[in-house]
């Protein structure tokens, strides 16, 4: 669906595309939750729900980012070749590298989840 | 010819002197006073204020590191580092830290926030933002008609009060800065505070949120006052208006009546009922007039009805520059009576 992984850009910008989703998705259900009649326990549960369903998916893209890379095979981080293999390990690269910032930001995206206690 | 002009333009002053102390004074000032977040009379304030000083101090310090090792790296040892120690540095310095750092404020930060919340304890006030002025209502536990006031808001020391806020057709923030954080006021939604005031006083707050010309001339007085002090003002600003003592306010009175003030102000105890601008059953009891813009003064009072306007742009009041001085003298000692 994404395409080859050695040439296409999906794979590697797929993690920061669940932190995107796991924003939305907790921006507007905590706005619906606490609009339909205040319930900050629905809202915390709803949010904690998600965090963990995009962490999840975070750690696999990251996983499979960094066997992209396979940087323990030959401890290369320069990619600036014309080949076939340079531009794998390179989307591998970045994509492993946005997949940590993309978990840092779904947690701290999360983290109110665990202070909420009203919906005012 | 350059020689003259420079000597033509120097200033008497040397601003390039002056400046810097001028600098330093303004943001010294800004450390004490009755607006300032670093001067705190309550609860919230106290946290915002530590919050503040820890950020600062973190502030400082990861500026100092940082520069010192900027300075280490370019002066005093130019050496190149091995290119392990320069990964170790990336990832240790550039992500780690950086993200544990940030991570350790965020949770300080969101932990000080129910508190921010917590509900109040008897009385609730709802405040109402409006062009450019503040509609006041308070409500006593148990009580079921507010007690209506404008411009001003009083609350009992040492325990925490529910502030209800709304808006009058546009955007505002209600932020008394000594007393806690601020939370803007939206029309067609009502949104909520609460403040736990530490020390009695006056302060001052200020909208937040620009909400047109007279913006930043939309303050509001807040006064501090212990319990049975509080009790007995409350007692005092519920009752009806004190009928006019003198002949000037009496004269006043009648003024007011024949300009249709009332149509637009209330007086309780009088015909006069509006309900489009600021109460003014006990206006000469507040601390400012005009929303914390002028003192309450009989000058100012005849400053403000005469024209409006010219201290606050696109005041929604009509100026009275037709009466004659005697009349507004007259107007100033009514609304002055009216304690
Ligand atoms: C069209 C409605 C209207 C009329 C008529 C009117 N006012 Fe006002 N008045 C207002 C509004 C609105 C404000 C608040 C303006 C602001 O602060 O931006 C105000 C503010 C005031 C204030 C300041 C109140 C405070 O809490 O500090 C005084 C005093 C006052 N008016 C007196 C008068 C007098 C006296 C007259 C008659 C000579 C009068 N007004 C006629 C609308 C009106
Ligand atoms: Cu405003």
């Amino acid at each position: 669906m994404l395409g080859p992984r050695e040439s296409s850009l999906w794979h590697m910008i797929s993690a920061p595309t669940i932190w995107a989703l796991h924003f939305c998705v907790v921006y507007g259900w905590t706005a619906s939750v606490c609009a339909r009649g205040p319930d900050p326990a629905a809202a915390r549960l709803g949010i904690g729900i998600a965090t963990a369903v995009a962490l999840l998916g975070i750690a696999v893209v990251g996983w499979r980012a960094w066997r992209q890379w396979d940087y323990l095979d030959d401890y290369d981080y320069e990619h600036d070749g014309p080949s076939v293999e340079d531009r794998r390990e390179f989307l591998g690269h970045a994509g492993w590298l946005l997949a940590i910032v993309s978990a840092i930001g779904v947690i701290f995206v999360g983290m109110p989840a665990l202070f909420i206690e009203t919906c005012l | 010819m350059a020689g003259s002009r420079r000597r033509a333009g120097r200033d008497p002053l040397n601003v390039g002197r002056v400046l810097p102390a001028v600098l330093i004074a303004i943001l010294l000032g800004g450390c004490s006073g009755v607006q300032s977040v670093l001067d705190p009379a309550g609860r919230d304030a106290e946290v915002l204020a530590r919050l503040f000083w820890w950020m600062l101090g973190g502030a400082v310090i990861l500026w100092v590191l940082m520069n010192g090792l900027l300075v280490y790296v370019s002066r005093i040892d130019t050496r190149p580092l091995s290119a392990r120690a320069a990964e170790w540095l990336i990832i240790g310095g550039g992500i780690v830290f950086p993200t544990v750092v940030l991570a350790g404020l965020l949770s300080f930060a969101l932990s000080e926030m129910p508190e921010q919340r917590a509900p109040g304890s008897g009385l609730t006030v709802s405040v109402t933002g409006e062009s450019w002025w503040w509609r006041v209502e308070y409500l006593p536990d148990g009580a079921e008609t507010p007690v209506v006031s404008a411009n001003e808001i009083r609350l009992p020391v040492g325990r925490r009060s529910e502030i209800t806020l709304n808006a009058h057709r546009v955007i505002h923030s209600f932020w008394i800065p000594a007393l806690g954080g601020k939370t803007d006021m939206i029309p067609g939604r009502e949104t909520r505070m609460s403040l736990e005031p530490t020390r009695a006083g006056e302060f001052r707050g200020q909208c937040a949120e620009f909400c047109g010309e007279s913006h930043a001339l939309m303050a509001l007085g807040a006064v501090v006052m212990d319990e049975d002090a509080f009790a007995a003002w409350l007692e005092k600003e519920a009752a009806p208006a004190v009928p006019p003592e003198s002949d000037a306010a009496r004269r006043g009175q009648a003024v007011f009546n024949a300009e249709g003030c009332g149509a637009c102000h209330a007086v309780r105890g009088t015909a006069a009922s509006g309900r489009v601008g600021p109460d003014l059953t006990h206006v000469g009891g507040r601390v400012s007039l005009a929303a914390g813009i002028l003192p309450m003064t009989a000058e100012a009072l005849m400053r403000w009805i005469r024209d409006p306007e010219a201290i606050k742009p696109g005041a929604m009041m009509p100026g009275y520059d037709h009466l004659s001085d005697d009349d507004l003298s007259a107007l100033a000692a009514y609304l002055e009576g009216l304690t």
